[in-house]
């Protein structure tokens, strides 16, 4: 401002200076000229003004400066003269002046000091190019802060009429911060001067909010003028301007309620007069930066989405909390789906979809705008809840006379807003309302009038309605309508072609012309038709009864579709050519009517009546065309019907009729009927009375001149079954080797098919073995003859045998299956002849052997009594000392009977009383004693553990190599039998029984007897057992019984005590030669008995 | 859960609407005690909702800002002596002034987390449902001081225009110390009316 006054201050002096200047200059000139040249004599002399230099500042006037001569005193005046210019000389009292602009080109100046004669005349070349041009510092007309937008806005003007030209100005802005001046900013600010003086802005947002420290701008310029040819420079910066922010309150953090986009950074700053400890955003903690002062500030990079009610940011003091909430969040989102339609023309909804979350609530959420530029309205959305799945939706009334209509949507938020834009004409966009309050009138039986209510001004566009019709059991059928459009009346259509007396469903739905939606379908609203005559007459037949003179007149209820209403009865009338029999009003569930006719022809009417009339009549013969060539025939079906084929019968002038009945019912035979037409040849007669396994008889009829003609007669089956019973059947004649078997046929109702013959099956065998097998099993045994003759009532059995029992069995069967049989058992007569000479054979042979006998005896009497029964018995003729004897004698190696102290005492005393002898035991053993190697255990490993047996002579016990080779040495083996050991011998029974058990297996009880055994027998033992036993073990090394063999002379000497154990017996024949009990045992009486030891027993006995 | 607490203040607001009826003070007094009980059982839960929805660090657990209070909220905390100086009337008197500031600054407070946290109708009810109940005690112990013949205190306006402008932080901090001097006040009262109930015993 300074410079700007001095400036204005300045002109006008330099200006009349060179007013009075110009108007003295005639009257100076030759003094000046004079002093000139005085000058320079005396400058030459003492010195002369040096260094001239020029600027200027507004290109206007330069500004030229020289350094004074040296001794110059301070009132020094100097006259500066440009060569060629008028006027041509300045004068100065101090060392510069300004001169007016110079035009382009070299100009001479003098500088002449005035007043100074040692000083000299100086000459200088002046151009413009040496010319610096430096603007004044331009001048700031105003700083100002928007705080809560943080920005600063500067104000300045160019100052553009002090510049003769127009010219490109270049301004520099800084901007700094703090009381220590950061330079935080520095701006090119680019500008025209077109010769006024013009006032120019600049905005700046500040990166940190501007309460947080002092911020100050400068400013400065550079013209760049285009015909300025010398050097541009940088003006000076102007005064700085400062901004700042003062409160009362103790602590504040700005800044305050700020919405930001996600992901942008932000400072925060605290401006306090305490210290503070920490700041917080969030969870998280922030560095802080210190501002002047307390104040202090933290710096967010990428901030993320806000919660509801905002991101808080907190400053600790030591006392305080200072906090602002942030809320960060995103610009909305483009509408999306923007739709605008009508329901009714009155009004045009659009609808849309706001898009991503903006994440901002309340006061900061999306605005809506819609806007309609042709007529230039608007509507706004506002809610202050972001609520989930609400619509959101605009009304806007629909103007009159416009259907064009360009909605703009503007979504709006403190972060920015978007468009979405849709132009519509709205007479294409009508999604009329539901059709309400359907209802439906009479026009006739087939056709009704629906009428609805549709909401809506349609008076300018066409309506297209859709009526569905749905029938019970039928597809349903939709028809369009167009109706012309009205202001929200009642809309009429006729719906035709409909059946009488029947039950439908309507529904309506609309839509516009050109089509856009289909509405709702309205509620469904069911109707009845009205009845209608019936379009048809009854299906008749007629049939005649036995007698011949009655008529039984048949017809079936009409269908639906026919009837046309509810039947209410039937008028049936029987005309001639002579007479006419009636009957009226037949109510409507009887079908049928009975009249007594006489042989005449009539021709019988039936009419169906329902409340709008009566059908037309349909008419039958009542007259039957005989057929003499007429023949029952069979016929099977398909299961569900059964195909009747005939030949065409050019006769046949109307319908065939085809009528069946079951076959066992009785007359008038008539189930049911079927008319087929003329032209046919076959029909299928299905129907769902028809039933597996039931006969039935079907007639096929052909129609001549209004009579009809028995034309087939067919009994069949739709499908046949196997016979439900047996054939009873009954034995007619038995013989010794025949049979004749009769039966009867099968009732009609329990054969369930056509019989296709029988099955007869007989075998050998009484009546409680044959019961339990059946005999269509395919037994070899069973015979089966198969009688296809079905007329064939009787069969003869023949080749039998006789006096035996014969199981027969008869089945039927037909093409179903085989029925069940009925069985029977017959026992033939005997043969005599051969009895008798069965029973004379063995007597003949019997009495001659007899006879034989006796003479042998007779004659031979003497030997035998002398052989048999002696009167005195020789020792000698005993047969069994002869027989011990010879074995004794045979074996020289037997000692055991020679042996005094061998006595069988031993065996006696040890064991149970006994039956058997001692004798017998020595005698046993000889076989054994003669083939020693069979008794090795070794040779048979399967056998019982033997222990050996020997005399308990411990003198003679001594060991005998010998004695293994000695076949002869006596021995009785035992065989352990579980049963029959005493407790003590088990142990030894279970182990060797068991060998690759090991004693170890054995656990749990064993008996504490206690065996003398060798060391080697005991170490073998505890090797064998000892790590596998478990539980408790008997004390006695059974092993050792084990490892004895049978010829050891060790273990006959250790068993000596032990031989008792176990019962003795010989290998051979594994008998027992002490039974453990007695005699009854059944082991002991088996097998090994032979007839030498019954007779050795006997004299004991 | 709201509607047995509405029923039940309407029960209890019925005394000071017959004013003019000489009762006994244990009736009105019990009615109070019971009432103020009620609310207590409440109190922290408001002030826990209240801070869950306030974003850190005030839903943080634990938070707790005794250094925060608002001038236009008489503190509830006296020392025990203090207290025990009070006369009934006196007594009376601050809790009424309390709760009426309370009813207040509850009103207040729903408003601001209308637009901080409209999407919360959970806390929105549960602030309404203690302006109700604040609302009835009030009645309660106006009945009372009716009843026990005491000068009925003017009913002063304590917020004024004062509170609105305030920064989004500031409404939160404010909601805190509201809710927070609920719980406090209530609990007092409690203690008021107890001993008042110990001096009339119905």
């Amino acid at each position: 401002m300074d410079a700007a006054s001095c400036l204005r201050r300045r002109s006008p002096r330099v200006a009349g200076e060179s007013v009075k200047m110009t108007s003295n200059f005639r009257w100076f000139l030759p003094t000046f000229t004079l002093l000139c040249l005085l000058s320079r004599v005396s400058g030459q002399r003492k010195g002369a003004p040096r260094d001239l230099k020029c600027t200027t500042n507004n290109l206007r006037a330069w500004d030229c400066s020289w350094k004074a001569p040296s001794g110059a005193g301070r009132s020094a005046l100097y006259e500066v003269c440009i060569e060629n210019r008028s006027p041509p000389c300045y004068r100065s009292g101090k060392t510069n002046t300004k001169i007016p602009t110079l035009l382009p080109g070299d100009h001479e100046i003098t500088i002449n000091p005035l007043h100074d004669s040692g000083s000299s005349l100086s000459r200088f070349t002046l151009n413009e190019k040496d010319v610096s041009f430096i603007p004044d510092p331009p001048e700031i007309l105003d700083l100002s802060a928007d705080f809560p937008a943080s920005t600063l806005h500067l104000k300045w003007t160019d100052r553009g009429s002090v510049f003769p030209h127009h010219s490109r100005v270049i301004w520099e802005i800084k901007v700094l911060r703090k009381d220590s001046m950061e330079v935080v900013k520095v701006v090119t600010h680019n500008t025209t001067l077109n010769g006024v003086d013009t006032v120019h802005h600049w905005s700046w947002a500040s990166d940190m909010p501007l309460e947080c420290a002092t911020h100050s701008v400068g400013l400065r310029c550079y013209v760049d003028d285009p015909h300025f040819s010398g050097r541009k420079e940088w003006s000076d910066w102007s005064p700085l301007k400062n901004v700042s922010w003062s409160t009362d309150s103790p602590g504040k953090v700005f800044p305050q309620d700020k919405v930001i986009l996600v992901g942008s950074d932000i400072t925060f700053c605290c401006v306090t007069q305490e210290k503070v400890s920490s700041a917080q955003i969030g969870y998280a903690k922030c560095p802080l930066i210190h501002l002047d002062g307390e104040n202090v500030a933290i710096r967010i990079h990428n901030i993320s989405v806000s919660e509801d009610s905002g991101t808080n940011v907190v400053f600790t003091t030591k006392e305080n909390i200072y906090g602002t909430v942030i809320f960060a969040g995103y610009p909305p989102d483009i509408p999306q789906k923007l739709n605008c339609e009508t329901v009714d023309l009155r009004g045009i909804i659009c609808t849309w979809d706001p898009g991503r979350p903006t994440a901002l609530v309340g006061p900061r959420n999306t605005s809506y705008t819609l806007s309609e530029s042709f007529s230039g309205k608007y509507v706004k959305f506002k809610r202050a809840e972001a609520l989930i799945n609400e619509s959101y939706q605009l009304l806007f009334q629909i103007l009159p006379d416009q259907e064009l209509y360009n909605f703009t949507l503007t979504a709006h938020n403190p972060l920015g807003q978007s468009q979405a834009r849709i132009l519509v004409n709205v007479t294409e966009r009508v999604y009329p309302r539901t059709p309400s309050s359907i209802k439906v009138k009479d026009i006739n039986a087939t056709a009704v009038t629906l009428s609805w209510h549709l909401p809506g001004n349609f008076a300018k566009i066409k309506l297209l309605c859709q009526v569905e019709i749905n029938k019970m059991n039928s597809v349903q059928e939709l028809r369009n309508v167009t109706i012309a459009g009205a202001d929200g009346s009642r809309y009429l259509a006729a719906v035709g072609r409909l059946h009488p007396y029947t039950v439908y469903t309507f529904r309506v739905r609309c839509a516009t012309e050109p089509f856009w939606k289909w509405s709702r379908w309205s509620d469904e609203k069911q109707y009845l038709t009205t009845e209608a005559i019936p379009s048809k007459g009854p299906d008749t037949w007629r049939e005649w009864r036995s007698d011949g003179k009655n008529l039984i007149i048949y017809w079936k209820p009409l269908p639906v579709s026919e009837a046309n209403g509810k039947i209410l009865f039937y008028n049936v009338s029987c005309s001639s050519d002579e007479k006419t029999q009636s009957f009226s009003e037949i109510p409507d569930p009887q079908h049928k009517a009975e009249m007594q006719l006489d042989k005449n022809d009539y021709i019988i009417s039936v009419v169906a009546k329902n409340s709008a009339g009566a059908s037309p009549p349909s008419k039958i013969a009542s007259m039957e065309i005989p057929n003499d060539d007429l023949r029952t025939e069979q016929a099977v079906g398909t299961g569900r019907g059964i195909l009747l084929t005939w030949g065409h019968d050019p006769n046949a002038t109307c319908d065939y009729v085809v009528k069946w009945c079951n076959a066992s019912q009785a007359e008038p035979c008539l189930m049911d009927w079927r008319k087929v037409p003329a032209n046919s040849t076959e029909a299928v007669i299905e129907s769902d009375q028809f039933r597996p396994g039931v006969r039935y008889h079907f007639f096929l009829y052909g129609c001549r001149n209004q009579g009809y003609q028995l034309l087939r007669s067919v009994i069949g089956y739709i499908e046949e079954l196997a016979p439900i019973v047996a054939p009873n059947f009954t034995v007619e004649d038995t013989s010794a080797d025949s049979i004749l078997v009769k039966w009867e046929d099968i009732p009609v109702e329990e054969l369930r098919g056509f019989l296709r013959g029988y099955l007869f099956y007989f075998e050998k065998g009484e009546r409680d073995t044959s019961k339990m097998r059946g005999l269509e099993s395919g037994r070899p045994d069973v015979k089966v003859k198969n009688i296809t003759d079905t007329s064939q009532k009787t069969l003869r059995i023949a080749d039998l045998q006789g006096r035996t029992s014969y199981h027969l069995v008869l089945r039927a069967y037909t093409s179903g299956g085989l029925g069940p049989g009925k069985s029977m058992f017959v026992v033939t007569k005997e043969n005599s002849v051969g009895l008798i000479i069965a029973i004379l054979i063995p007597v003949a042979v019997a009495v001659l052997v007899g006879v034989v006998t006796s003479i042998l005896c007779y004659r031979k009497r003497e030997w035998i009594k002398e052989t048999f029964y002696p009167d005195i018995p020789n020792p000698e003729n005993c047969k069994a000392l002869q027989f011990q004897k010879g074995i004794c004698e045979g074996n020289s190696g037997l000692k055991t009977l020679e042996m005094n102290p061998c006595t069988p005492n031993n065996v006696e005393v040890l064991e149970t009383r006994t039956a058997v002898p001692k004798i017998e035991d020595t005698e046993i053993v000889s076989p054994v004693a003669e083939r020693p190697e069979e008794s090795s255990p070794e040779a048979d490993p399967e056998s019982q553990v033997v222990v050996s047996y020997c005399p308990p002579v411990v003198e003679e016990e001594v060991p005998n190599p010998g004695a293994d080779e000695g076949g002869g040495a006596s021995q009785v083996i035992y065989i352990d039998v579980q049963s029959m050991y005493q407790p003590q011998a088990r142990p030894e029974e279970e182990l060797e029984t068991d060998p690759a058990a090991g004693a170890g297996a054995a656990a749990g009880y064993k008996p504490q007897m206690h065996l003398p055994v060798t060391p080697a027998a005991e170490d073998a033992a505890a090797e064998d057992g000892a790590d596998k036993s478990a539980g408790y073990r008997p004390q006695a090394s059974v092993r050792a019984w084990n490892l004895a063999s049978p010829d050891s002379p060790r273990s006959t000497d250790s068993n000596s005590e032990a031989v008792s154990f176990g019962s003795p017996c010989s290998i051979n024949s594994r008998q027992f030669l002490i039974p453990p009990k007695d005699e009854d045992s059944p082991k002991s009486g088996g097998g090994g008995w032979s007839f030498t030891n019954f007779f050795q027993n006997k004299p004991n006995d | 859960f709201l509607l047995p607490a509405l029923l039940c203040l309407l029960t209890l607001l019925l005394p000071p609407l017959s004013l003019g009826a000489p009762t006994s003070p244990a009736e009105p007094i019990s009615q109070a005690y019971s009432l103020a009980l009620y609310m207590q059982k409440n109190t922290s839960m408001l002030l826990q909702t209240y801070l869950q929805y306030q974003g850190s660090p005030f839903s943080d657990p634990g938070f707790s800002a005794p250094e925060l209070q608002l001038s236009s909220l008489p503190p509830a905390i006296v020392s025990f002596k203090t207290w025990h100086a009070l006369d009934d009337g006196e007594r009376l008197g601050r809790a009424q002034g309390a709760f009426l500031a309370l009813t207040q600054h509850l009103q207040l407070v729903g408003d601001d987390q209308s637009s901080l946290n409209p999407g919360s109708p959970i806390l929105l009810a549960q602030l309404r449902a203690a302006r109700l109940r604040a609302q009835g005690l009030l009645g309660n112990m106006a009945a009372i001081t009716t009843a026990l013949g005491l000068p009925i205190p003017p009913e002063e306006d304590t917020l004024g225009l004062a509170s609105f402008g305030a920064s989004a932080f500031e409404r939160k901090c404010q909601g805190y110390v509201v809710t927070r001097e609920y719980g406090y006040w209530t609990d007092r009262a409690v203690r008021d009316l107890a001993l008042l109930k110990a001096k009339y015993p119905g």
